[in-house]
């Protein structure tokens, strides 16, 4: 029915025939034919063993709905799995790294990945897990902390933030998924707007993977710091590496400052100290 | 007015004293190092020569400059360089303190990953992928097992110990060690 690389005969009749002869579309019309009848048999097939399969064909219909409700709304294109907060991911991960420790009289402290001092009492990282609630805490001695994921924040890190009285400001964003997903501006803005008070401080931005959401917001910081652009997009690169997307540099550079600096101008948040 | 940080730079400690790293800065950085940092003190770890301009900037600034001369961690004179590198910054009276390399990848990196280890005691997890941040991941085995072997005994004034240094109000054995 086609050739070996999977492409049908008559196609290829047709783009290597040069001059077109009769007999080539009459070979073509057969083979068109040929196809169109096998991939009615293969329907009839499918239907036949569906019938026969119940799990089959509800497995078969739960997919058909996914793929027509996904094609209603195209541009709502699922989010990188680095976007997503995984529960089981980062609770298996925990548990491995506690049992390591425990016993052991390690007094070390453990700071979540892909952690950093941003500048003055602004902190970036990954979403932290309960290992790290001691270097929150004690180290930082944080105030807040800024989560950027739209899911909801979960039980055990709240339950830290009660104990400890640290707050949460929660400004659900997804990721700029390319191309497709775009972080609304005033989300952003809202973002700066908690980061940027010094009642807040010392305070903690994260996201899932402290990458691309995080990156975004310490890029317009730094345009409030008046860095240079090249360098902005080199310290994102640097946490974001290898998943450097560029729409979250497009969207750095684009993210109009103005509303952010006239709030903070009048409430007298800037410049941004170190 | 744009800022221009130099190469890799970035905060290391911003709590009780103010402490950074990057690359080599270069004229172009100069502004931002003069309005932003305020830096009292330069460590450069590194094997180039101090660069006229670079030289006039930072007495014009009345920025101390200290050059401890380190190719890398193979270095015969090693432990002596991070020795003095160590001693500067656990003296509070020298903050602002910029240390810088050529690239801020390498060098810069152990110098921190030892901050982080024996000063501020994070988990080598946490030492290694700061690390890794900065290099992208290139070449830096040595240089992390360098960074895990790493210990020392100095002699270093317990008064001007800045107030980040971990061991500062709970003596224990690293603090013996580090300061007699």
């Amino acid at each position: 029915m086609s050739n070996e690389n999977g492409r049908p005969k008559a196609h290829r009749l047709r783009k290597h025939g040069g001059d077109e002869t009769d007999a080539d579309l009459d070979s073509e019309l057969e083979m068109m034919d040929k196809l169109n009848m096998a991939s009615r048999l293969a329907e009839n097939n499918l239907a036949k063993l569906l019938d026969n399969d119940k799990d089959l064909l509800n497995r078969v219909e739960e997919i058909k709905a996914q793929f027509q409700d996904r094609a209603k709304t195209p541009f709502s294109a699922e989010e990188d799995v680095d976007d997503i907060y995984d529960a089981d991911e980062h609770g298996a991960r925990s548990r491995q790294i506690m049992s390591a420790r425990s016993g052991t009289g390690n007094k070390e402290v453990i700071p979540p990945e892909n952690f950093s001092h941003v500048c003055g009492e602004i902190y970036r990282s990954s979403f932290p897990r309960p290992e790290n609630f001691e270097f929150l805490r004690d180290r930082l001695k944080l105030k807040s902390i800024l989560v950027l994921i739209p899911e909801e924040y979960p039980a055990e890190n709240m339950k830290f933030m009660e104990e400890t009285g640290i707050k949460l400001f929660q400004v659900g964003m997804s990721g700029n998924k390319e191309p497709f997903v775009n972080i609304p501006s005033d989300l952003l803005t809202k973002a700066l707007e908690v980061v940027l008070n010094p009642e807040n401080h010392p305070i903690l931005i994260h996201c899932n993977r402290g990458k691309h959401r995080t990156g975004c917001l310490v890029g317009c910081i730094r345009k409030l710091q008046n860095w240079s652009l090249t360098m902005i997009f080199d310290e994102y690169r640097r946490f974001a590496f290898p998943k450097v997307r560029a729409l979250d540099q497009q969207f750095i550079e684009l993210y109009d400052d103005t509303g952010i600096i006239k709030l903070a101008t009048e409430n007298n948040w800037l410049s941004v100290e170190w | 007015m744009k800022y221009i940080p130099p190469l890799s730079f970035a905060p290391v400690v911003g709590t009780d004293v103010d402490l950074y790293r990057s690359g080599y800065p270069m004229p172009l950085n100069y502004s931002f190092i003069k309005h932003q940092l305020h830096l009292k003190t330069v460590i450069y770890v590194g094997d180039k020569d101090i660069l006229p301009e670079y030289k006039a900037f930072l007495e014009e600034e009345s920025i101390k400059f200290h050059h401890i001369p380190m190719k890398s961690t193979k270095d015969p004179e090693i432990q002596k360089e991070m020795e003095t590198v160590l001693k500067l910054v656990l003296d509070v009276n020298n903050y602002p303190i910029l240390v810088h390399s050529n690239k801020g990848k390498h060098r810069v990196g152990v110098v921190v990953g030892i901050i982080r280890k024996l000063l501020l005691g994070w988990s080598m997890t946490g030492i290694y992928q700061e690390y890794d941040l900065f290099t992208g991941g290139q070449k830096g085995d040595i240089d992390l097992e360098y960074i895990t072997m790493f210990n020392t005994s100095i002699n270093v004034p317990l008064d001007r110990l800045p107030d980040f240094v971990n061991f500062k109000n709970h003596p224990n054995e690293t603090h013996e060690k580090l300061a007699v």
